[in-house]
């Protein structure tokens, strides 16, 4: 891979990972997780999740033998949670893309603890996300014919190539094809690994299908590693195309709040500001369970930290940027739109998101708080909220009062609504319950080639 | 240790012989040209003003690109770079003189800016704007930002340059908390100054994209004149082994990079408005296609952005420095063409008029830029010798 020559002056280059382990110690701690029980925090994790995936399913029958009707969504706001929920999930996922493809170009050897973790969030985010444009079609079972250009006598239906909506199908799905491509790449070595310590035969053989033969030998190490790099460059552009298409689905129209340029950028980097957010809060914790100090470092989070403080005071420069412009347009609609976010009847939401986004990230510019757990779990508890309401507050303020005051509105969501949204957060730690107990949440190939120069530089070689 | 020979083969000072001569033809050519400029003030001077703000908004770009890579490299503690760090702050250090170059832009505000003329009173949209929109709020902001980042730009400079001789780390940190905030003033001042001085010369129009179009164009010619700088020094035979082919690997990929962000940007604000169709603001389009305009559309489509993005993706050609060499020029080029496709067609609505005032206003802007730049490289080393990842730096390699 990519490397720097490490320098030995620790002040410059301080040790990725701590205590003077060898490759075996971090094979067993990691490998272990997924070969013991499990710790009662996770049965008690499970046992929120799980109940809240049941009311996903109940939740779900409910409106497809209802009909979407069920949803607070109305006329004008005919996009009201559906789409601010997809869009939430799909911004989760970033944090995953920009890990394991941007950060690797870029040669931040730090990705290499958080990179496995992040990646199988994004998977499971584009899960939760798919679910609101599939179950707002109103029949899942027709959505196919929908979204995909399948000829088709049943439905004569055939796709309008020019709705953004339709690029975000393919946006979408060849985002989650890549990332679960570059996922499984780099779980292969350690797949193999959990097959070489399995006891029971059928373990064995479950991970040696998953491992596909893997050996170790320096050719494939070779061959993987060029795989992995292309995959690298692949994702990176997905990292940018996914939230732009997003952002094309509301700038695209006319509509005042929506229409505006700045719009791809700005909704990339909410993306992965609300992604590290998700993936900090999650991965606190599950450092602090299977005490896993050693490789989740306090440096770990504070480039986190720093990640957020950098994304959120770009998302703050688009929402002033976009303020500032609607004024100076001089356009007695856009003046509007934007004097109604801040002071019309979504004036909470506004400032919600105002507060969350853009002053709370503004903490992480002290380092004592950059390197405080309860404090940065507390501010990514915030900026997850706040990146929720900022696509509400779009969406919601910018359709409730339609052009001629007799068409206003305001949106209210139902049980329907809450309950959909709460158990799409079920689903999503259900699976990545499972993944912490069944795969290696840490890359612990990766995690030796960070070692590897660690130990070298400790023996005075280089 | 190996990489200490790379060090004892380079001469990190010119020599005074080399300076000189540079610096001699640089003030004649500076001389020349503000000379021919002042006579084409005379001549023309409505020609002259816009002649003048591509000029001016190009190496303003283009200096503001470097202090963004500057502050780049210190935030995220890089070490590839270091050996073309002192390079991209004698860029950044030229920021400074702008306060000077800007002042026929000030003088010029009533050729340039449809706002400053007598008839925006009694136009509905604009008379909303010239609370903002006026002559004295235009200096007092052109005042506070080329004062910023001159305060930035001479801080990050000192801080390098100190640790020439002390070689502290404490020189490093100082300069990333400086960094951190700098960005930050960087992106507001940069789009408010884009705002003013290219976007309002359609004083109706708006697009919330505009300050980061602005700023990456700059950054990309930036990033093709820091190479193009290294590679002349190359020649010269300065810095072989400092800046090798594993060091213009990575400032190629940035140039792929770049030219690949500025097609995203450029394609996002052009889709969007075309999408919207809404006539206030696809006349912005509108009047950059007019008659042969129109043109410059296939140039920019494929100069700034499909044919270097083919050429440059191969790891081949981000090595082979003569290609790597041309795309630089190319790039630095195209910079100037995108400026002159957003700044010109408001003289020139009919079609494109290229006169003798434009290349030499270039040619004078740039060579003022260059002369402090250039002073910045005498009998001072060309690259941070007391930087603490300098020997990284050296040792580098791309696997």
């Amino acid at each position: 891979m990519a490397d720097l020559a490490i320098d030995p002056r620790t002040e410059l280059n301080p040790p990725l990972v701590k205590g003077a382990e060898g490759y075996g110690d971090v094979t067993d701690q990691i490998s272990v997780i997924t070969e013991q029980k499990p710790p009662k925090q996770w049965y008690m994790a499970m046992g929120v999740a799980l109940p809240l995936l049941g009311l996903l399913g109940i939740c779900l029958t409910y409106l497809v033998s209802t009909g979407i009707g069920v949803w607070g969504n109305n006329n004008p706001v005919g996009w009201g949670w559906d789409i601010t929920n997809f869009v939430w999930w799909i911004g989760i996922g970033h944090a995953g893309t920009l890990i394991s493809a941007i950060l690797f170009l870029f040669r931040q050897r730090w990705r290499t603890s958080i990179n496995r973790a992040a990646e199988a969030m994004t998977l499971f985010a584009v899960a939760c996300a798919a679910i609101y444009p599939l179950f707002h079609t109103g029949r899942p079972w027709r959505a196919a014919y929908w979204l995909f250009p399948i000829p088709n006598e049943y439905l004569h239906i055939w796709q309008n190539f020019r709705s953004p909506l339709m690029w975000d199908v393919f946006a979408v799905s060849t985002y989650g094809t890549v990332s679960a491509l570059f996922w499984f790449v780099g779980l292969i070595p350690d797949l193999a690994t959990l097959r070489d310590r399995a006891k029971s035969p059928v373990r064995r053989y479950i991970f040696g299908i998953l491992s596909l033969g893997w050996r170790g030998s320096a050719s494939q190490w070779r061959h993987y590693e060029l795989a992995y790099l292309i995959l690298a460059g692949i994702s990176t552009p997905l990292v940018l195309s996914v939230h732009s298409i997003v952002s094309f689905d509301f700038a695209t129209s006319v509509l005042p709040g929506w229409h505006t340029t700045i719009f791809p950028p700005y909704f990339v980097a909410g993306a992965v500001f609300s992604g590290f957010a998700m993936v900090l809060t999650l991965l606190v914790l599950v450092r602090w369970v299977y005490s896993l100090q050693n490789l989740i470092t306090i440096k770990h989070l504070e480039n986190m930290c720093k990640v957020m403080l950098a994304t959120g005071t770009i998302v703050g420069f688009a929402y002033g940027t976009e303020f500032f412009i609607a004024w100076y347009s001089a356009n007695q609609y856009e003046r509007f739109t934007f004097m109604n976010r801040a002071f019309g009847p979504y004036a909470w939401a506004y400032w919600t998101m105002l507060l969350c986004n853009v002053v709370s990230p503004q903490f992480f510019w002290f380092k004592k708080i950059r390197t405080s757990i309860p404090a940065m779990f507390v501010l990514s508890i915030f900026i997850n909220i706040g990146m929720w309401f900022e696509r509400f507050v779009i969406i919601a303020t910018s359709l409730h009062r339609d052009f001629l005051p007799a068409s206003w509105g305001y949106f209210r969501p139902t049980w329907v609504d809450i309950g959909t949204f709460v158990g799409t957060i079920g689903l999503f730690l259900t699976l990545f319950l499972l993944f912490i107990r069944f795969l290696p949440a840490i890359a612990v190939s990766e995690v030796k080639g960070v070692l590897h120069h660690q130990i070298s530089t400790e023996k005075g070689g280089h | 240790m190996a990489h200490k020979e790379h060090q004892a083969n380079d001469n990190y000072f010119l020599s005074p012989a080399t300076w000189t001569t540079v610096r001699n033809s640089l003030a004649f050519v500076a001389l020349a040209s503000w000379i021919a400029l002042a006579a084409g003030y005379a001549l023309d001077r409505q020609q002259f003003t816009f002649s003048y703000l591509v000029a001016f908004a190009y190496f303003v770009s283009l200096a503001l690109g470097a202090m963004f890579y500057v502050m780049i490299q210190h935030l995220t503690g890089s070490a590839w770079s270091v050996t073309v760090r002192r390079l991209m702050e004698n860029i950044m250090r030229t920021i400074p003189v702008s306060a000077l170059l800007v002042i026929p832009v000030i003088f010029g505000t009533h050729q340039l800016y449809e706002w400053t003329h007598a008839g925006a009173a009694n136009d509905p949209v604009l008379s909303k704007k010239l609370g903002y929109l006026n002559n004295e709020w235009f200096i007092i902001r052109a005042a506070i930002t080329i004062g910023l980042w001159s305060l930035f730009s001479w801080r990050l400079y000192s801080v390098s340059r100190s640790q020439d001789a002390n070689g502290s780390i404490e020189g490093t940190r100082t300069a990333e908390r400086w960094s951190a905030p700098g960005v930050v003033m960087l992106f507001v001042t940069a789009s408010l100054a884009s705002f003013d001085w290219v976007m309002s010369l359609d004083p109706h129009w708006w697009s919330t994209m505009f300050g980061v179009y602005f700023l990456t164009g700059g950054a990309l010619s930036f990033m093709a004149a820091l190479i193009a700088i290294c590679l002349a020094l190359r020649s010269a035979g300065y810095l072989k082994n400092s800046i090798r082919d594993e060091h213009y690997h990575d400032l190629g990929k940035w140039l792929f990079c770049l030219t690949v962000f500025w097609a995203y940007i450029a394609f996002s604000q052009y889709m969007l408005i075309w999408y919207g169709n809404l006539p206030e603001e696809t006349t912005w389009f509108h009047r950059r296609l007019a008659g042969s305009w129109s043109s410059m559309r296939p140039l920019l489509v494929f100069g700034h952005f499909f044919v270097p993005f083919f050429v440059l993706m191969p790891r081949a050609s981000k090595r082979n420095l003569k290609l790597l060499g041309f795309f630089a020029g190319w790039m630095i080029l195209m910079h100037y063409c995108d400026l002159y496709w957003q700044i010109m067609p408001i003289l020139h609505t009919k079609g494109i008029a290229v006169n003798w005032m434009d290349p030499v206003a270039w040619i004078a802007v740039g060579s003022v830029y260059g002369l402090v730049f250039w002073s910045g490289l005498k009998e001072k080393p060309l690259i941070p010798v007391g930087d603490p990842r300098l020997e990284q730096c050296l040792a580098f390699h791309n696997v």
